[in-house]
Formats: C-alpha cells, structure tokens, sequence
C-alpha cells in the first residue's frame, strides 16, 4: 500500500479575468522509505503540490490519497521543511522546535523531552537557547529540521530547503538529511524533496518526477539506481543529468518519453 | 587555530568533508572546488581547519583523508559533534578558552575578556569573536548567553571538580594520531600580548 497516491490532480487558481491552471492531470505515487524528489522549471507547481499533498491546499480536479485516506485537512503525518527557514525570530531554538508539539496538545514535560531528543538527533546541542539571528543558515535550516521531525512525521516534504545555502553548507546538510532518512529508528519514512536543482535531485533521490512548465504535467519518472555517496562527475550521474535536463528543456508539449505520465504502476 | 581569517561555520567544513568522502576520500583541491562551481579560494577556509584539526592532509594541492578524518565522516551526526569535541579541545585555542572561563570568578566570559586573552585588534574582534563561538557552541563546548554577549559553561556533566574544582585535571595535550596538527605552528605575527600560552593569531 503506498503512503500517498497522487491522483490526476488538476489546480487552477480564480484570477480576476478567468483562471490559471498550475497543473494537471499530475499522477504518481509515494511509497515506504521512498526518497522521491519533484524537478521542473520554475511555476510549473512543485511547491503548489507539496501544499496539496499536505492539505494545506486542495486540488480542483483529481485527489490525494494518504493510507488509504483523502486528504482534506492538514495531515499530522506529515512535515514540511521550507526554503527560508520559516523560523519564529522571537522564539529560540527550542522554543520553535517545541512549536509543533505545542499544536498538537502534548503535555509540558512530553514536549521538553521530545524536542531535547531531536535538538540531539539533528546536532543542535548547545544551542537550545539560541535565537534564530545568532545562527547561520545551515543551522537554521537544522531547527527548521529538528521541528519538522518532533513530530515524527511519516513524511517528510521539503520545499527547495537547500537553496538559500552555501555550497558547502549544503551538501552537509544532503547528507544529514540522508544520514536521518536511512536510520529505521528515526522519522521519516519517505521524504518527498521539491527542488530545481537536478544535481540535487539525482545526488538523493530514488526516483525523480520530471514536471513540465505551466500548466505542470508529469513528463516522465526516472529511477535512480546508483549507490550512495554518488559521484556527480561519474558518467552514469551525468547521463542521468543530461537526461532530465533534456526533459525539462524540450520546447512545447511533449507526448513521449519513458517513465508513466498516467502515473506509477499499481503496486 | 585561525582564529581571524579564514571564516569558516562548522557546516562549511563538514560540507567539505562530505564532498572529499565521494571523491573516495582523495582528490585534487582544484577538482573538489570545481565539483561545486566553486573557487578554490572558497573552499580554502574550510580546508583549513579541516586541516588544523587533522581530519584532512593536503600533500602538493591534494586532499586526503586522516584516519580520524575517515572516521569523522562515517560517523552519525551526534558522534561527529563528540568527535569535534574532542578535536577542538586538543587545539590551544579553545583549551586556553575553557581554562579561562573556568577560572573565572563568575564562569562566564564576555566577548570582550574573550577578545583580550587572543589579542585581537578591535577591527577585526566581532567576526573572530562570533567565529569562535559558533565553533564553540557547535562541539556544545559552551553556550552562548546572546542577551549579555558572554560565554557560559555548557550543561552537559563536565569532569568531576576535585578541591577548589579550578582546572579540568588533564591539562597536558594528550598524545594524538594526528600530532602533526597540535604542533602547526602559529601563522602570521606572534601574539602581541605578554600570556606565555602560545595562540595562532592569523593577520
């Protein structure tokens, strides 16, 4: 049973002269321990979709299926990790990390005990007083990190959450957030990464969902089958950036290509 | 340790050792720059400290992994953060900086007195300032009180205080497999101040 399926969705939204179609027709799925990254040109709705897949925001056609369960509220399940941080610069570390657990009604003590065990568990030792402004991107991305998995979330989404990083910077980050995601003992299960950074993509992803410009169709799935760490100067890599970036940059509608535009194969 | 120039975050540095662990832990500078369309200039400070810290050897532009440096990258999150711990606590800088906050009558050490035991010129003291810290609050060596800009001792549980409970009992630099970084001697200009403790305080 996969975690989520992605059902023929449409979104559209009302503007003042009609309305704009994001995407259509968008199918895939998400399974168990699946690293699943979503590449494509910049408004071609990837961000839109991690919103939908969440249920912070509903589809105008198709559905979103989380179990086996439509997803019409915000699902608890899930946990979003966000380009710029997203932090409370009025609270400090542990104060935004409890964030999340506070919404859930957990009890004080719950609350200090799990948000100490992720402030561990993402290397914020030290820190746990510290306000947003004292740290430096990549450790800001790491609380944004520790909030999101306090949750325990089966899913974790994130939203370009290395690109307002320096180079270095992120790939420690790539790493952790592999290093967290293969650890069975740990949240999540599946992450779901928006980015439009291909190399990105194919350095962490199982499986890569190629969308196209405006209106967003999925143009093709492809697999990632190299083993980690994996070599981004090796040919197999570049094959495989040459081939999406092909994908992405074809001018007009595209018709062919591998992968199942109607979606993945039942499993 | 390089306490002004180059600015480094931790994040940098374990950035870089990630890069160098998928080039199977050896490669030339040049190309591991390249790798990330960076500069070798950009990656220089992290390679730096990688270096001061013995994680990494640099022999005619090539990087290569120490054995603790193998070790560091293969290592969990938490692990790598005792690790560094350890690492840092074995340079002069940061013991001379525990010493110093342990001896002091209220156990904190503002930026300024922290500023004063490394020299360093007003012109240059925030950046070198905050870049201890953050390297410091990264090994959780110590926090940082950001309301009275002071260091203050960690939480964790330190060595048991024996007598007056001053100095940690092990002040003497334990013998390393990386001696060669405890022995790098100073860059730059040689410490302006009268302390005997050596400090590399890089112009």
């Amino acid at each position: 049973m996969p975690l989520i399926q992605v059902e023929h969705v449409d979104k559209s939204f009302a503007t003042g002269h009609g309305s704009i179609s994001i995407m259509k027709d968008v199918s895939f799925i998400v399974k168990d321990a699946d690293f699943l990254a979503i590449v494509g040109p910049s408004g071609c709705g990837k961000s839109t979709l991690l919103r939908l897949i969440q249920g912070l925001d509903r589809p105008t056609g198709g559905r979103i299926v989380f179990h086996d369960k439509g997803v019409d509220t915000v699902c608890g399940h899930m946990a979003m990790v966000f380009q710029n941080f997203a932090l409370f610069p009025w609270l400090t570390v542990a104060q935004n990390v409890a964030f999340g657990l506070e919404a859930l009604g957990w009890g004080k003590e719950r609350i200090a005990a799990q948000v100490e065990r992720y402030i561990s568990v993402t290397g914020l030792d030290g820190f746990q007083e510290a306000y947003p402004r004292e740290l430096s991107g990549g450790m800001r991305q790491r609380v944004g990190l520790a909030r999101a998995l306090s949750v325990e979330p089966e899913v974790l989404l994130m939203d370009e959450p290395f690109s307002a990083l320096d180079a270095l910077t992120a790939e420690s980050l790539r790493e952790e957030i592999l290093q967290l995601w293969r650890d069975p003992a740990l949240p999540p299960d599946a992450v779901l990464l928006v980015t439009h950074n291909i190399e990105e993509a194919i350095q962490l992803a199982d499986r890569i969902v190629v969308l196209s410009r405006r209106p967003g169709r999925v143009l093709a799935e492809v697999t990632v089958d190299l083993p980690r760490p994996r070599d981004r100067k090796s040919t197999a890599f570049y094959d495989l950036t040459d081939k999406v970036f092909s994908l992405i940059t074809q001018p007009g509608p595209v018709s062919e290509g591998p992968g199942t535009p109607e979606g993945a194969p039942a499993v | 340790m390089p306490t002004i120039y180059p600015k480094c975050n931790p994040t940098e540095m374990v950035g870089l050792l990630v890069l160098l662990d998928s080039h199977k832990g050896s490669e030339d500078v040049a190309l591991l720059a390249r790798d990330l369309d960076l500069e070798i200039d950009e990656i220089l400070p992290a390679l730096e400290y990688s270096e001061v810290l013995g994680l990494v050897q640099v022999v005619d532009g090539r990087a290569t992994f120490s054995d603790i440096g193998r070790k560091f990258v293969a290592a969990s999150i938490r692990e790598r953060k005792a690790l560094l711990r350890d690492l840092l606590k074995r340079t002069t800088l940061f013991r001379t900086l525990l010493r110093a906050l342990e001896n002091h009558p209220d156990r904190r050490l503002t930026d300024d007195e922290l500023a004063q035991i490394f020299s360093l010129t007003t012109a240059r003291a925030d950046d070198a300032v905050q870049n201890i810290v953050n390297w410091g609050r990264y090994a959780d060596l110590f926090r940082y009180d950001s309301e009275a800009h002071s260091l203050i001792p960690t939480r964790r549980p330190s060595a048991p205080k024996g007598g007056g409970g001053r100095t940690p009992p092990s002040t003497t630099p334990t013998p390393s497999t990386s001696g060669s970084a405890l022995k790098k001697p100073p860059t730059g200009s040689p410490p302006e101040s009268a302390r005997p403790a050596p400090v590399a305080a890089v112009t």
